[in-house]
């Protein structure tokens, strides 16, 4: 782990700088059953491929942003606030 | 000049300026500079150029250190490893390590540094010269790494010592020598091990990041296989070389070369020049073996004996793609060089030179039939023989990643370097595959190895104080560590040594007159925008919407799972802006977790940690009113300002904000104020409170007292999978809120029995056993105590455990164990300290 991140507010850096957040995942609404929300907290889809996730700029700007990554050749396609 | 003088196994050798310590000790006679791991075979002089295991020793208690690439100092104290190796007939290998200094003694200094360079070459020969100057003329920022001390290479080269001039002048070349990379990693990121020779034992471990990447690594020589080829006195042909050329050492009087005529004759005018008699140039397949006890005397072959002092391999010249592998880069063996190489390059990089087989011709060759006896040492780590290789692929371990899992060869100090092209030249023949059918096996950084300690680096221990540090100093402060932060565990003014007495009368004030303790390590986040009373709806148990201006509330953060993550009071200060204190350790977690709600919900919310600009103390006691309202105009009496409640208002003639809260039971407030007032605003209140001897108290008295209140510490008294109805905290889970974090896990486990319950013990007698003691019932463990404690109110031991719901009923009898002592206790229900809660709303 060693690539390169571009964080929207600081432009790339080592990802030593920042906190990686998880998988970016859609929390079920509030009449959503009990199933539902532990399905949402315990079980990740752990994607062998690209896939949006959430990374926190902790040596930085401390901003949340989201980055389309490749999980098997850590490329990263894109970052967004 | 002084003589360079150091200590070999005891004994002192000199050394001249520009020797390292092997050669210094081959000049002064030394030619066993270790033994084998496995066998305790004698090993002497190989490479010279830190490729191999053959001449590592132990430098000033540091192991394994490659004596070849270090620079001879006055005063090291050199050890030889592995002496003590012992095999008889039947005995196992006993061996011998030098104690290890204690880490506190380490004299090592760790260090490490974070560069940025448009353009990295490694490697500091002709052809790395040259493009470092080539990038460097272009007007880019261009670091060039090289092992060795020197630039330019071990041989006499006009050419290369123009170029390094122009190098060494060029204000664009930031040149770094005694400089191993180790390893390309993803974001041609180049790790570096720098050994600064100037400062005894200091390495720094260089992260290079590059935009661009050229690798002129050259080629190394590796060994031939043959019945005892591993003898002192047998040499790769390079490292002859640099005896003769880089230290003027004269290895031998009778040689004989081994290896293809062409690279034997060019070897030939060095030797002879030197006034070493060469007896032989032999193929590698006509010899037989090499014979000696502890040094070559001979090589046999079919039909003649060669007496000879000096064995020079001249072996096959392996391009140093080791980076390059390591990167996961695809080798292919190319017949025309006889070696594998790249077959592509990863982005933004490229290789030149040898490394890209620039010169490299290594004809076919065949291993004499000695190359299968235990005799002839393929791996010279691991002590593993060519006839160890060929039992391998005999018993159906045929392919050259399973001979190297089976036998460990490669697996050790050289990875590789001199075993893996001689294995692969064996195997090949064994099972009548081509070079290129064998392949090699997978590299993985670091190679060459990597001291851990350089990888840890230095041991940095942040430490953080709080804005009253020095009065707590001056007030007598025993600290402890609380994370980062320093805070007083009690205050001892007249040096006694004796807590529990200290401890006592800080207690004593503070249920009877008066006390305050620095909170300043409390994180306090501030939280405004039109949507922060939405976020915090969503991220604590309570409802924050509705909560008043002027008002406190205690809650709960849960996570989704409904475990207890944190806990702290948040006061509304306006509409649209709220004051969140966290517990000690915690603040950087919970900013960080109001920050992800919020992106994740896109709420209109600033998110402000103010740790570290604001001071706060709880003043507290039944007298502690009296004590605050000489500090300040405001009304405290509980009709204008009741529990709960916060109040702006100039304290001690500082603007000051003040909270109603009681974590210790009594009466008190917590004052906030910028960090600049701190110590300002303690002394005030102290000055205040003398009259009534009012005390400073420490976190060890807050402790007993909150622990008579039954407050649950978050992260003390919970774990990371506590939730709130076992910790006895059910209504913090207001589940009548429509939504909130952690919600449908806390519905649910309303519904279902408590798998294990916090419950409150008494103990009689006034030993506490220590926080988190098992509990036990008839012998078994059911649990742990979270908190024991004596209580002056009580006049006993009281505490906290998790125990089965089985054991939670009032008078339960449990057993505490510590230290193979039992304690008795019963299982108590109520609050141990006014259980009403009236002192806090006096």
């Amino acid at each position: 782990m060693s690539f390169l991140l571009k964080c929207p507010n600081c432009g790339e850096r080592s990802v030593y700088e920042f906190r990686f957040g998880g998988e970016v995942r859609q929390r079920p609404s509030p009449e959503a059953t009990a199933e539902a929300f532990l399905t949402y907290a315990l079980y990740k889809r752990n994607v062998a491929g690209v896939q949006w996730e959430w990374w926190y700029h902790r040596g930085g700007c401390g901003e949340w942003f989201k980055a389309n990554r490749n999980t098997l050749t850590n490329e990263v396609h894109e970052t967004t606030l | 000049m002084d003589p360079i003088l150091f200590q070999w196994n005891g004994s002192s050798v000199p050394a001249e300026p520009g020797d390292s310590v092997a050669s210094a000790l081959y000049r002064s006679g030394v030619r066993t500079f270790s033994h084998s791991y496995q066998y305790g075979r004698p090993r002497g002089l190989l490479c010279l150029n830190g490729s191999c295991p053959n001449c590592m020793v132990n430098v000033d208690g540091v192991p394994n250190v490659r004596s070849c690439t270090i620079p001879a100092r006055s005063g090291m104290k050199v050890l030889s490893q592995n002496q003590n190796v012992y095999r008889g007939l039947d005995s196992p290998a006993v061996k011998c390590y030098p104690e290890a200094p204690a880490l506190s003694e380490s004299e090592h200094h760790y260090e490490h540094a974070y560069l940025p360079f448009e353009i990295v070459v490694v490697g500091g020969g002709q052809r790395g010269l040259e493009a470092a100057l080539a990038a460097a003329s272009q007007g880019k920022q261009v670091a060039l790494l090289e092992k060795e001390p020197g630039l330019g290479g071990y041989l006499p080269n006009p050419v290369a010592q123009k170029l390094v001039a122009e190098v060494q002048d060029h204000p664009g070349i930031t040149v770094f020598v005694n400089s191993s990379c180790f390893g390309l990693y993803e974001g041609n990121l180049l790790g570096v091990v720098r050994i600064d020779h100037g400062r005894p034992h200091a390495e720094t471990l260089l992260h290079l990041r590059a935009g661009s990447i050229v690798l002129a690594t050259g080629a190394y020589e590796t060994q031939f296989l043959f019945a005892n080829n591993d003898l002192p006195g047998i040499m790769l042909s390079t490292a002859v070389l640099r005896l003769l050329h880089q230290h003027a050492i004269v290895p031998g009087k009778r040689a004989v070369l081994i290896g293809e005529p062409d690279r034997c004759a060019a070897m030939q005018p060095h030797l002879t020049a030197a006034g070493i008699e060469v007896v032989a140039s032999l193929p590698v397949d006509s010899v037989v073996g090499a014979s000696g006890e502890g040094h070559v005397a001979a090589v046999v072959t079919e039909t003649v004996t060669y007496e000879a002092d000096l064995v020079v391999m001249c072996g096959p010249l392996v391009p140093d793609v080791g980076l390059l592998a390591q990167a996961r880069t695809p080798l292919r063996w190319t017949p025309e060089n006889g070696a594998f190489l790249a077959e592509a390059l990863p982005p933004a990089v490229s290789i030149v030179g040898s490394a890209a087989g620039e010169g490299i011709h290594n004809p076919a060759y065949l291993l004499p039939p000695s190359s299968q006896s235990p005799d002839a040492i393929a791996c010279l780590c691991m002590d593993v023989s060519g006839q160890d290789v060929a039992d391998t692929i005999d018993a159906g371990m045929g392919h050259i990643e399973l001979i190297k899992r089976f036998t460990k060869l490669g697996k050790s100090a050289c990875q590789g370097r001199m075993c893996l092209m001689a294995t692969v030249h064996l195997c090949g023949q064994v099972t009548g595959q081509t070079i290129a059918q064998v392949g090699t096996t997978v590299a993985r950084p670091p190679a060459p190895p990597v001291a851990l300690g350089v990888l840890a680096g230095m041991r940095h221990h942040p430490v953080r104080r709080t804005p009253m540090h020095e009065e707590h100093d001056r007030l007598g402060a025993v600290w402890m560590d609380m994370g980062e932060w320093k805070r007083p565990r009690y205050y001892d003014p007249s040096n006694t040594g004796q807590q529990d007495a200290c401890v006592e009368q800080e207690y004593r004030a503070v249920r009877e007159r008066a006390g305050i303790i620095d909170v300043s390590t409390l994180g306090k986040i501030e939280v405004k925008g039109s949507d922060a009373g939405r976020l915090l709806d969503l991220v604590f148990t309570h409802k924050f919407s509705t909560l008043p201006i002027g008002r406190v509330r205690y809650s709960v953060l849960c996570d989704e799972l409904g475990t207890i993550v944190d806990d702290g009071t948040i006061s509304r200060m306006e509409e649209q802006r709220y004051f969140l204190t966290t517990t000690t350790g915690n603040a950087d977690f919970v900013q960080q977790w109001l920050e992800w709600w919020a992106a994740a919900a896109a709420m209109d919310v600033t998110i402000t940690n103010l740790t570290a600009g604001l001071a706060s103390m709880n003043l507290a006691g039944p007298l502690a009113r009296g004590v605050l309202a000489q500090l300040t105009e405001c009304d405290l009496s509980s009709a204008a300002f009741p529990y709960m409640d916060w109040r702006q208002s100039s304290v001690a003639g500082v603007p000051a904000t003040m909270m109603r809260i009681g974590f210790v039971g009594e009466m008190g407030w917590e004052i906030v104020a910028a960090a600049e007032y701190g110590s300002h605003l303690w002394q005030q209140v102290l000055q205040a409170g003398a009259a009534v001897n009012l005390r400073p108290f420490g976190v060890e008295t807050q402790r007993v007292l909150r622990l008579e209140k039954k407050h649950v510490i978050v992260g003390v008294d919970t774990d990371a999978l506590s939730n709130p109805y076992e910790a006895g905290m059910a209504w913090v889970a207001k589940l009548d809120k429509a939504d909130f974090i952690g919600r449908a896990a806390l519905a649910r486990m309303k519904q279902n029995p408590l798998e294990r319950t916090l419950v409150g013990f008494e103990l009689e007698g006034t030993v506490a056993p220590p926080d988190g003691s098992p509990i036990l019932i008839a012998g078994k463990p059911v649990g742990y105590a979270t908190s024991v404690r004596f209580s002056w109110e009580k006049q006993k031991v009281i505490g906290m455990a998790w125990v089965t719901p089985a054991e939670a009923m009032p008078g339960t009898q449990i057993t505490l164990r510590s230290d193979a002592v039992d304690y008795s206790a019963s299982v108590v229900d109520d609050i141990f300290y006014d259980p009403a809660g009236q002192r806090l709303k006096m």
